[in-house]
């Protein structure tokens, strides 16, 4: 009985490990550009916390307009970048068909 | 039984191994097609969830089928225990709870190569150092700590029993949730390390683990504090935490794990501290391991410690290697962890988290030099030279005070920097709120309660525990302010009611405001611990009739007796209580003697108000007379420690709470053209 339970356990997990059908789903590749993504999601999360904070009555203007104008910068310098890459990506894959 | 067991903790041992060996290869050839091969060893990795369930189970069926045949089950059950104490013998030996450690591992091994959609790539890496972990642990339950070795000789009638102090119901729970916690930890290391080793860009793995953090952070709390609540009513020595090996080393990872929980929002806010946070992740994952080690090993002595054994090379090794591989992969790939911003001010949002992440780190290094202390002077002098409460106060009552004072500013900071009209503006009403709170603690007469009339110049213990209280009241009063900051702002655009609109508040931001919410049960918990500069004891010999006078309570023996069961004998008093004259209570402190393992156990009663427990202890039986001798402690605010704990974890609860889409709109910045590139990640 012991026997047969530990066979039937063994050919069980061999046949679900080692029995692939179908594609695999690989998933996208991280690049440069999607890591960018993330930052500029993150800078416009703080612009809108900074804007909620202000509206809160938590930040003197001179602060608010400083904080703002540097995240602004922050985000611009993002989405420059970003707007770079996705410029050279189709000159990329055109070079890379010829 | 035992066979099916045995079989099974191999058969996980192999496919963890496959698991390991096979994704590994996967991953260095992940470029030449080897997508398949990594593939099975995800697969391998959730059949060895199986495996290990499957082992576990045995145990637990051989515990409730009384097969004293099992040395495990012989040394840690018996016929009589009940059925919920013959389910924690899974975790109430060293073999049993390696097991446990194992099976909580593969499970969140589990659940994590299940949801590998998010990120394929990522989670293969993590899957890997799972494994890698994995495979230790196996080692260990198949080789050095078997839980199904047969016992030698002709199989007894009845097993020794369950160590009586494991015999409560809060030993049922307690193990599994710090254990669910210690091992949680494996998981944001693992996908920091896999970050580390694919030079990941971006903070994905931190979005992805940050719920796990949390999770496993939240078991860690609840564990230790079922654990001090365990200790305070079992142990009958009217305290709740004494700094003993075992409790610092579940602190230990604790302390780092809750300062990961405040720098990683810099890393995800700001790109800031990778560095730092790397090391915290890794030293939270060490700690961890190294508290199994010492709760495990007996290594040092503790009242806790249930185990004597020889895994100590095992797991010395393996903290060795595991520091090795992630040194290795620093050394490797640090440029990779290059900030992406400076600190711009002291008076900063990010000042206030390095500070409280300073403070967190130095009070996990006073309480690791305090708990190796015995072992390192033994190692150095030949002998156990050990270090008491005395010596972790004189750092952790001032640290924690800073910490408070933290706790109370950060919210009021802004990013970047703080002017100081604006540190003013938010702090003023807050300050003078707290100092108003502490003059009143002073100034109010002493027969108001424990708290009240307060002298701080008469003794330090008095001035920490108004400087508690003062904090306290800080803290409480910058997170109300900051509800109600936002919450009229929501009000405002929204016309709802105050209440309403700070709900709504919250559901757009659970974890900040969540946050706050165990913020506060922190202060309801510090609260509870100011309490402690006010403990009274006594201890008297009590005949029929015998009274005893504490605090402003006097209690009066009524009577005395015994009682047998099939599992325990006991002795116990019973003590009327009363109070201005009037009778307000029965008591029923009791001392137990079990059969099975031959050891002794107090029972002590506590009678719990918000203002202060009595807590009565049966010390036993004066041999001349035959009279009980008991002891009263009389304890202010403890209640309010397993308050606070139960608001923390609701706090914990919202901010595992996805958030409601903000709808504020952000206008869009105009492209700078020439800019230089953005941190890291390339």
């Amino acid at each position: 009985m012991n026997f047969a339970i530990c066979a039937a356990a063994t050919v069980a997990a061999l046949v679900y490990v080692f029995y692939l059908p179908g594609k695999l789903f690989l998933g996208p590749k991280n690049t440069r550009a999607s890591y960018l993504r993330e930052r500029k999601e993150a800078v416009y999360e703080n612009l809108r916390d900074l804007n909620f904070e202000y509206k809160a009555g938590k930040l003197p203007e001179a602060d608010y307009q400083s904080l703002k104008s540097s995240l602004q910068d922050e985000a611009a310098t993002i989405l420059a970048e970003i707007a770079r890459l996705e410029s050279a990506a189709p000159a990329q894959s055109r070079r890379a068909k010829v | 039984m035992a066979q099916i067991g045995s079989f099974a903790l191999l058969l996980a041992l192999a496919l963890g191994v496959y698991s390991f060996l096979a994704g590994l290869v996967a991953l260095i050839g992940q470029d030449q097609g080897y997508e398949r091969l990594g593939e099975t060893a995800r697969r391998a990795g959730i059949v060895t969830f199986a495996a290990v369930l499957l082992a576990a189970v045995v145990l637990v069926a051989a515990a409730f089928h009384d097969d004293f045949s099992i040395a495990y089950i012989f040394h840690h059950s018996n016929r009589d225990l009940s059925a919920p104490y013959k389910f924690a013998v899974l975790w109430s030996g060293q073999e049993g709870s390696l097991l446990f450690w194992s099976l909580l591992l593969a499970a969140y091994g589990f659940v994590l190569r299940l949801r590998n959609k998010t990120d394929p790539r990522l989670f293969a890496y993590a899957s890997v150092v799972l494994a890698g972990v994995q495979v230790f642990f196996l080692l260990l339950v198949n080789f050095a700590a078997n839980p199904f070795g047969l016992l030698q000789g002709s199989i007894p009638a009845d097993g020794s029993g369950l160590n009586p102090l494991l015999q409560y119901p809060e030993m049922v729970i307690h193990p599994p949730m710090l254990y669910l916690g210690y091992v949680g930890f494996t998981v944001p290391f693992a996908f920091a390390l896999g970050a580390l080793i694919m030079k990941y860009p971006g903070e994905k793995w931190i979005h992805i683990t940050r719920r796990w953090t949390m999770v496993t952070w939240g078991f860690l709390t609840c564990g230790i504090f079922l654990g001090a609540h365990w200790a305070y009513s079992v142990l009958g020595w009217g305290g709740y935490w004494g700094w003993d090996p075992v409790e610092n080393a579940s602190l230990m990872p604790w302390l780092t794990g809750t300062a990961f929980l405040h720098s990683v929002m810099m890393q995800e806010k700001r790109g800031m501290l990778k560095v730092w946070n790397m090391w915290l992740v890794f030293a939270t994952f060490w700690l961890a391991i190294l508290g199994t080690f010492l709760t495990r090993s007996g290594i040092i002595s503790s009242v806790h410690a249930f185990a004597q054994s020889s895994i100590g090379g095992w797991f010395a090794w393996f903290l060795g290697i595991s520091f090795a591989v992630f040194l290795f992969f620093f050394l490797k790939n640090k440029s990779h962890l290059r900030g992406e911003h400076k600190l711009e001010s002291l008076i900063s949002r990010e000042s206030s988290f390095l500070f409280n992440n300073l403070l967190f780190v130095l009070l996990c290094f006073t309480v690791l030099w305090g708990t190796w202390f015995p072992k390192i002077s033994e190692l150095v002098q030949g002998n156990q030279v050990t270090v008491g409460g005395p010596f972790y106060n004189r750092v952790a009552i001032p640290v924690a005070l800073l910490l408070l004072l933290l706790t109370a500013l950060g919210p009021l900071l802004a990013w970047r920097k703080t002017s100081f009209e604006s540190l003013k503006r938010n702090f003023f009403w807050p300050a003078v709120g707290a100092v108003a709170v502490a003059i009143f603690l002073v100034i109010t007469p002493q027969s108001w309660g424990s708290v009240f009339g307060l002298k701080p110049w008469k003794d330090i213990s008095y001035f920490y525990s108004l400087m508690a209280v003062g904090l306290c009241t800080l803290v409480t009063f910058t997170v109300a302010s900051e509800f109600y900051r936002g919450g009229r702002v929501i009000a405002k655009h929204t016309g709802q009611g105050m209440f309403a609109s700070m709900v709504q508040l919250t559901h757009r931001n659970t974890r900040r405001y969540g946050g706050y919410i165990v913020h506060f049960g922190v202060v309801v918990v510090i609260i509870g611990f100011a309490g402690a500069a006010f403990n009274q004891d006594k201890e008297q010999e009590m005949g029929y009739g015998d009274k005893m006078t504490i605090g402003s309570y006097t209690l009066i023996c009524r009577s005395y007796t015994d009682e047998e069961n099939p599992n325990y004998s006991s002795q116990w008093a019973i003590l009327d209580v009363y109070k201005g004259g009037k009778q307000i209570d029965t008591l029923t402190p009791e001392r137990r003697f079990y059969h099975a393992s031959q050891q002794t156990s107090t029972m002590p009663y506590i009678r719990s108000t918000l203002n202060e427990d009595l807590y009565l202890v049966y010390e036993g039986l004066n041999q001349d007379n035959g009279h009980p001798i008991l002891k009263a402690h009389l304890n202010p605010l403890v209640m309010w420690i397993w308050m606070g704990v139960w608001i923390i974890l609701a706090g914990t609860i919202l901010a595992l709470v996805p958030n409601a889409p903000a709808p504020v709109r952000v206008a869009a910045p105009k492209l700078v053209e020439t800019a230089a590139p953005v941190g890291a990640g390339d």
